[in-house]
């Protein structure tokens, strides 16, 4: 296995490795979340809820 | 030599990558068969993000930096074609593929970064653009199949580019350059049948171009000899597919020992387990060969030692293998054969079990083919996979319940596609005007929204809108046959059809023109005995 993400027939100029996200735990409860919705699994995907308590 | 950077867009981002781009992987190996600097950056095998993106683009000099797709990779190009102007602005753009082939002129206005772009099939067209930049030319209209900018503004489209002929002379695919162990191994379950679930070093390969039937939702982009070029409302020279009466294709193959080399490529050098046959539809080769392709190359199967063989753990030796079928030219023979040398489930595209639609969708099957394939296909002990659309021009009430009765009585579990009228596709040309106007008039917005067809984009039926589809669909995988005849009184006060005529807006006229087609299609294909009966429909002539 090679991090390069270039695959080829020469050598580049600058080599480019693969970035490993990080996978949260947020990550993988909303993405299983996800796989079962519907009835009574419901979730708040926090990355797209915006508040604001201040302006209350 | 030239330095290429291919790059393989991101689609269906809901999903886990699961094909090797096989047109991007065999343009790869033409490339470097040629003496090309050739690196491939598969980022929908990666999904790395922008900022991935951009340092592949800085990572060298290049001089080509070509992308392509399918439609619905329209979002990702767009943006790789952004990214790559800004951070290698010395790179000559080119695009191909599907997605640049079924609109050429308006793809090269929504994406003004695009130097030339490769009208229908890329094997000798490409290689020539490349020799030509590396020879420091940039007068693309002298190369055939191209489209690209004239010095002064406005675009060429040159000449059309033949069909290739002799297939077996392509090199196999460059699948060494596409992160195989690190990301499609892993995802090289196919859930279509036990043994793809048990798939675990799975390719894909492409065994024939092209289909002779004319499925009106169907596309075919230019390699199974449908496209023409013709004039537009403009009078400027463009690309034209399928349209009612009009109806061109070139069918071709690749030989049972191209076939059987290829796979054993694959076996040699990536120790596969599973292969699925990419094809649009191998019956269409199989009859079209004289009933001795899909044989010759099941006995290769054999021949290979390839055809699986249970062990006493409840595994297998070998390699079993999937495609697609055709529900009125598949016979019982083939299947069992098939099954023999290791076929473990096939791809039926029954659309429907209503007759009336089944008429009017161009496919030369009827429900009663349907249910013989079906039959034939199980007893063989091959999995179907009853691929199932609703929203046809003219779907109907009837059509709705027949359809959840054949799913009951065969135990057909499914989540039928909307009917999607895709670029290309003879219904995109007869609906155009109706899709642009479900989009404000805004082509372009129709094309980001495509997907797979599992979604509802723009609508062709008739007689329900995309609500009234959404609902309905619901409704057919509950099986709630009260709740559809509830809504049928609804539909018919609204449209003021009494009880008892056809629940349908559709004018006789246009599904009197729906069926004159069908009938040829139907009568040729039922006619088994005369040789290369679909043939004599599509005008079509077979090669390999």
């Amino acid at each position: 296995m090679s991090n390069d993400v270039l695959r080829g027939n020469f050598k580049t100029r600058d080599k480019v490795e693969i970035k490993q996200a990080e996978e949260t735990l947020e990550d993988r409860f909303e993405m299983e979340a996800k796989k079962r919705l519907g009835g009574s699994i419901a979730f708040v995907s926090k990355k797209k809820v915006m508040w604001d308590t201040d302006k209350k | 030599m030239a330095k290429i950077l291919l790059i393989n867009p991101t689609v269906r981002e809901e999903d886990v990558p699961r094909h090797v781009p096989y047109g991007i992987a065999l343009l790869a190996a033409i490339a470097m068969e040629k003496g090309h600097l050739v690196q491939v950056y598969d980022e929908n095998a990666w999904r790395q993000g922008d900022e991935t993106t951009k340092a592949v683009c800085v990572a060298d000099d290049w001089d080509i930096i070509g992308y392509g797709g399918i439609t619905t990779t329209y979002a990702s190009v767009k943006r790789i074609a952004r990214i790559a102007r800004e951070y290698a602005p010395q790179a000559v753009q080119v695009m191909g593929g599907g997605l640049l082939t079924s609109l050429p002129r308006e793809m090269m206005s929504w994406i003004p970064q695009v130097d030339v772009g490769c009208v229908g099939e890329g094997f000798i067209t490409f290689p020539e653009i490349c020799d030509m930049i590396d020879r420091g030319g940039r007068e693309f209209w002298d190369i055939k199949g191209t489209v690209s900018r004239k010095p002064g503004g406005g675009l060429i489209m040159s000449q059309m580019r033949p069909l290739m002929h002799d297939l077996d002379s392509l090199p196999f695919p460059a699948w060494e350059l596409f992160p195989l162990e690190e990301v499609y191994f892993k995802n090289s379950q196919a859930l279509f049948s036990e043994e793809g679930m048990l798939a675990s070093r799975r390719l894909d390969i492409n065994a024939s171009y092209g289909c002779s039937l004319i499925c009106r939702f169907c596309y075919h982009l230019g390699i199974a000899g449908d496209m023409r070029y013709e004039k537009d409302a403009n009078g400027d020279l463009n690309v034209a597919f399928d349209q009612p009466g009009t109806y061109t294709r070139d069918i071709r193959y690749h030989s049972p020992d191209y076939v059987g080399a290829l796979v054993k490529h694959a076996y040699d050098k990536f120790n596969i387990n599973f292969v699925g046959f990419l094809d649009e539809n191998l019956m269409t080769m199989d009859k079209f060969s004289g009933r001795t392709w899909m044989n010759d190359i099941c006995n290769k199967w054999h021949d290979l030692g390839f055809a699986p063989k249970a062990k006493d753990d409840g595994t297998w030796t070998g390699i079993h293998w999937s495609g697609t079928s055709h529900a009125t030219l598949c016979t019982k023979g083939v299947l069992k054969t098939m099954r023999e040398a290791g076929c473990s489930h096939l791809v039926y595209g029954y659309e429907s079990f209503a007759p009336h639609v089944l008429k009017t969708i161009g496919k030369g099957a009827t429900r009663e083919s349907n249910l013989r394939s079906f039959f034939w296909t199980l007893e063989a002990g091959i999995r179907p996979v009853p691929n199932q659309i609703i929203g046809f021009p003219n779907e109907d009430f009837d059509s709705i319940r027949m359809n959840m009765n054949a799913w009951d009585d065969l135990g057909i579990q499914v989540r039928p596609h909307f009917a999607t009228p895709y670029p290309g596709s003879e219904w995109f040309t007869t609906y155009r005007e109706r899709i642009s106007g479900q989009y404000d008039g805004n082509m372009e917005r129709f094309i980001f929204d495509l997907g797979d067809a599992s979604s509802i984009s723009a609508v062709i039926s008739h007689n329900f809108n995309a609500v009234e589809l959404l609902g309905l669909r619901e409704a057919m995988l509950q099986l709630n046959y009260r709740r559809i005849d509830e809504y049928e009184q609804i539909w018919r006060k609204n449209h003021q059809i009494p009880d008892g005529a056809p629940s349908t807006l559709l004018s006789e006229n246009m599904t009197g023109a729906f069926l004159r087609d069908a009938d040829k299609v139907k009568s040729a294909i039922k006619d088994s005995e005369r040789q290369d009966a679909v043939a004599e429909v599509t005008g079509a002539g077979g090669t390999h």
